[in-house]
């Protein structure tokens, strides 16, 4: 599995990224995590509002921060 | 403290969608978003992108303050896009601001004029 996290680097994206982190250490689940933090790449992708959850290449999240249970329903397959 | 990235969704988010059809209507509704944008009353982003539900486009829509569909005419193809998805939105259709299809030129001053009254009911 691949997970993006997209956001320029603000307190939303880092919250993000550490609820990806233990939502991925709850489930077991074995992803690659990268992070995007340029603009331009990010609206590339269709995203306006930030931070964003992509997974597998799919943005499952826009312009909210998910929390780890949110996060881990998304890894087991949730919308 | 809010975030100050500019890109956090601190701000109200207001996405804009043109029909960017074929007929003047379509051409009209097109110049009109992209002087919405412009000038910052909303964000212009791709309506065709939805369509073709390129996940990016559609999870910015469903969580934007607001979406605002201009159609070209009563055809209203945006309308339809957003009903089909279930995402929200507000549609405003030029043939309701005195341009008739195939027939009204589309001048500079038509464009002011649509685009001064929609920035005052979006």
């Amino acid at each position: 599995m691949k997970i993006q996290i997209l956001g320029p680097g603000c307190s939303k994206c880092k919250t993000m990224e550490a609820n990806v982190r233990e939502a991925l250490s709850l489930t077991g689940v074995v992803a690659d995590v990268e992070k995007i933090t340029d603009l331009d790449e990010i609206m590339d992708m269709g995203v306006l509002m930030t931070p964003g959850l992509v997974i597998d290449g799919e943005v499952r999240s826009v312009g909210k921060v998910l929390s780890v249970d949110q996060i881990a329903a998304q890894l087991k397959g949730g919308k | 403290m809010g975030c100050s990235c500019g890109s956090c969704g601190d701000a109200e988010s207001r996405l804009i969608f043109a029909c960017s059809g074929a007929a003047n209507t379509g051409y009209l509704a097109d110049a009109v978003a992209r002087r919405l944008n412009s000038d910052g009353s909303g964000g212009m982003t791709c309506l065709a992108a939805i369509g073709a539900d390129l996940s990016g486009y559609v999870e910015s829509a469903r969580s934007a303050d607001k979406n605002v569909v201009l159609d070209g005419c009563a055809v209203g193809c945006g309308k339809k896009i957003f009903e089909a998805r279930g995402l929200p939105f507000t549609q405003l259709v030029m043939t309701d601001f005195g341009v008739e299809k195939k027939k009204t030129e589309i001048t500079q001053d038509v464009i002011d004029r649509v685009t001064a009254e929609i920035r005052q009911r979006i």
